[in-house]
């Protein structure tokens, strides 16, 4: 079989707690984002344009969606002889029998077989639920170049925030010389960006050593890169400018949704050579209706506007009736906003109806409220 | 075993889409800010399961070439196929270059396929139609051919110069006629036929062997007395794009969302290709009602009832109204489009105003400046 230079494994099996009723019954990886999208189509899309064409996806966390989601590779033109997307969920062994992924380095060690079987020469590590554009053949590159065993992504973070990320202190040529997870006084403001190449050979030697260690988490922050650095192996920082989010809350999912209608377009999805693919879907054009009233707005096909939208994201299937108002607000699928019903601050999830005169959310409120069919029940049902 | 052959015609010699057609066919046109015409004939086929489908283009083919794949439209990649075909020959002069002479040409394809009945529908009607309803139908009324017609009561603006049919007992086509616009109600051919394989293939020999001139729709009208010529009713909206005008009644008839509900749904999806373009910006100054708009575009002036396509940037201070503005161009500021069809990576810049009317709207060049 042909050598492969690179293969991306992508973390995709967390929960995502903090988003509530987001991730009931989806893994956060597959969560709808910036009108057509879902977040996963980020790390995808990386890959295709990055020329990377063989992609693992580990899952766990209530993966039929996504599953079936990655199984159509072709979306991100990754159906090719050499590649394609392949979905690793947990599995029953003869050895060991049924066991869960107990941390990020342990769901890779579960797919060495894997990587042996696509010939690795180096590994991808990528985190499916991270808004970003990067080209990770060059990363590949630098890596290459540096004769790096691991080279970890790292982004300069404002000083004041640095203490909640896992931080990388560099000597002067950008090699890491210990790792802080999130650091009461930090001394540097390279936050990692979970995005890490190994040279595969040097990995699965410790990914082997660690499976074996009951004082392990089985994690790459926690146990692999600490393990790397105390051996003295070659670890490079790969320094990366540009946007890039964790959207792990409602009000972060809100917020990088937000980003696309800023003005500083920081998040630019139009752009010919770097698109983000996505699996179609058979909606009609965006129908405008003759009451509609659009000022600042990001809006995708499938939808109807008849309403006042103002500074927000309305994402496939979204219909805003005649005088409903809504208000930097995040609309999800095929959400149904009533006549004269009127939003501010909220974010609405698939397929919630709003009745008809519902006012909810506020200008002022701290936080994003997130709109579901419990939350309208109970609102309809105290009037 | 499959039943249907589809066959996706050429459009019939009386097409005339001015300036349009000068860069493709119109069956290849952006249409609705996001299809392309024969999305409409190519979804209805597959939509009726049928998995063998022909697609006969001519001139200017890049378009079409680029735009049809099997997958796209739903079809199994391996087990069914979109096979786009053309005449082989050199043909001396373009009028010999019909339909009948493609599929002569092609005839080994028409043979050797094992599906009893061929659908035959040109590639610029737009409609939705099961066609397994219309094979029903043939089959029920044991006739040698079926056409599917339209009654229609705007045959003085609209279907010009295609058939119509005189229908008698029986749903019985007794004769045909052309459509010059002189009278309100008219039952117009939308020259969709069903007949049986063999049937088709001695016709399409019997046309060429009358006249090397022939269309497949002239060899039909031949043999209505000899033949059961049946007519079947199609219901719900249809549309030929056989002239600019028709091109832009359809698309600003379409804005209306009764209408389109009832023409693309979930159950009879219109499918093609996505181009992976971002949704749409809406910066602060637009002002948009009574439009349909595409993905990708930046919009920051007025538009009022026109179809925007894909990409289509519009600055600040630009008035669009009544017009259809194919993908990819880009109105500058204070520029006033009126009654117009902008065709595709357009740039209009110097001007104040651009305006045609309602009966004849005004037609700009792909990639001209203007």
């Amino acid at each position: 079989m042909k050598q492969k230079r690179m293969v991306a494994m992508i973390l995709a099996g967390g929960r995502g707690t903090r988003l509530y009723d987001l991730t009931k019954k989806v893994a956060k990886p597959a969560v709808h984002f910036g009108g057509k999208y879902r977040i996963i189509d980020f790390p995808l899309s990386n890959c295709a344009n990055s020329n990377v064409s063989t992609v693992g996806v580990l899952v766990q966390y209530e993966s039929v969606l996504l599953n079936s989601y990655i199984a159509r590779d072709y979306v991100w033109g990754l159906d090719v002889p050499n590649g394609g997307v392949f979905c690793l969920p947990p599995r029953e062994k003869d050895e060991s029998g049924l066991g869960l992924y107990r941390g990020t380095a342990d769901a890779i060690t579960q797919n060495l077989d894997f990587l042996d079987l696509q010939n690795a020469e180096y590994v991808l590590i990528l985190s499916g639920d991270h808004i970003y554009k990067m080209n990770y053949d060059k990363m590949l590159d630098a890596h290459i170049k540096n004769g790096a065993d691991a080279t970890i992504a790292v982004l300069e973070v404002p000083m004041s925030e640095a203490s909640r990320f896992g931080i990388m202190n560099c000597d002067e040529d950008d090699n890491i010389v210990e790792f802080e997870e999130k650091p009461k006084e930090p001394k540097s403001n390279l936050a990692s960006m979970g995005i890490y190449i190994f040279t595969y050979k040097t990995l699965r030697k410790y990914l082997k050593d660690d499976e074996k260690r009951n004082d392990s988490a089985h994690d790459f922050g926690k146990d692999i890169i600490p393990a790397y650095l105390n051996d003295g192996l070659k670890l490079l920082a790969y320094r990366f400018k540009g946007y890039w989010k964790d959207v792990g809350t409602v009000n972060s999912l809100w917020e990088a949704n937000m980003d696309l209608i800023k003005n500083s377009g920081e998040l630019n999805l139009s752009d010919p050579d770097w698109k983000i693919y996505t699996g179609d879907n058979n909606a009609v054009p965006q129908q405008i209706g003759p009451n509609a009233k659009i000022n600042v707005a990001y809006i995708t096909q499938g939808c109807l506007v008849d309403g006042e939208v103002t500074r927000s994201v309305l994402f496939t299937g979204a219909t805003v009736g005649e005088g409903a108002k809504v208000c930097d607000s995040v609309i999800m699928n095929n959400a149904k906003i009533s006549k004269g019903a009127s939003l501010t601050r909220c974010l609405v999830m698939d397929d919630v109806v709003v009745p008809e005169g519902l006012k909810l959310g506020s200008k002022n409120s701290k936080d994003i409220l997130l709109v579901t069919k419990a939350l309208v029940n109970k609102k309809v049902g105290n009037k | 075993m499959e039943k249907i052959m589809g066959i996706v015609n050429l459009e019939s010699a009386s097409v005339h889409v001015e300036g349009i057609d000068n860069y493709r066919p119109v069956s290849a046109a952006s249409f609705l800010g996001r299809y392309r015409v024969l999305d409409f004939m190519i979804s209805n086929m597959t939509n009726s399961k049928i998995n063998d489908i022909q697609l006969y283009i001519k001139n200017r083919p890049r378009s079409t070439i680029e735009h049809v794949n099997g997958t796209n439209y739903n079809i199994n990649s391996k087990k069914g196929r979109i096979r786009i075909l053309h005449g082989e020959k050199e043909y001396s002069s373009e009028v010999y270059n019909t339909d009948v002479a493609n599929f002569k040409d092609n005839m080994q394809f028409i043979e050797g396929a094992p599906e009893p009945y061929v659908v035959i529908a040109p590639s610029h009607f737009v409609y939705v139609q099961d066609f397994n309803e219309l094979v029903d139908y043939h089959i029920k009324t044991e006739s040698d051919i079926t056409i599917m017609y339209q009654s229609v009561s705007n045959a003085k603006e609209a279907f010009i110069m295609c058939d119509t049919l005189e229908i008698g007992d029986d749903k019985r086509v007794l004769g045909f006629d052309k459509n010059r616009g002189k009278y309100k109600n008219r039952d117009v051919s939308l020259e969709c036929y069903c007949m049986s394989r063999s049937l088709f293939i001695d016709l399409v020999n019997k046309a060429s062997e009358t006249s090397s001139l022939f269309w497949f729709s002239d060899i039909i009208s031949d043999c209505v007395k000899e033949l059961k010529v049946t007519a079947y009713q199609h219901r719900g909206y249809a549309a030929c794009i056989n002239s600019l005008k028709a091109y832009y009644d359809a698309n600003l008839e379409l804005r209306d969302h009764a209408i389109l509900k009832n023409l693309i749904s979930d159950e009879w999806p219109i499918h093609t290709k996505t181009n992976d373009t971002c949704p749409t910006l809406y910066k602060e100054g637009a002002d948009v009602v009574d439009s349909l708009v595409g993905n990708g575009c930046v919009i920051e002036g007025t538009v009022i009832n026109s179809v925007i396509g894909r990409n289509v940037v519009i600055k600040k201070g630009a008035y669009i109204k009544d017009s259809v503005i194919m993908p990819s161009s880009l109105i500058n500021k204070n520029a006033k489009i009126e009654n117009t069809v902008v065709d595709r990576y357009a740039i209009v810049t110097h001007i104040k105003e651009l305006k045609g009317t309602k009966d004849k709207p005004l037609y700009v060049k792909r990639r001209d400046r203007i």
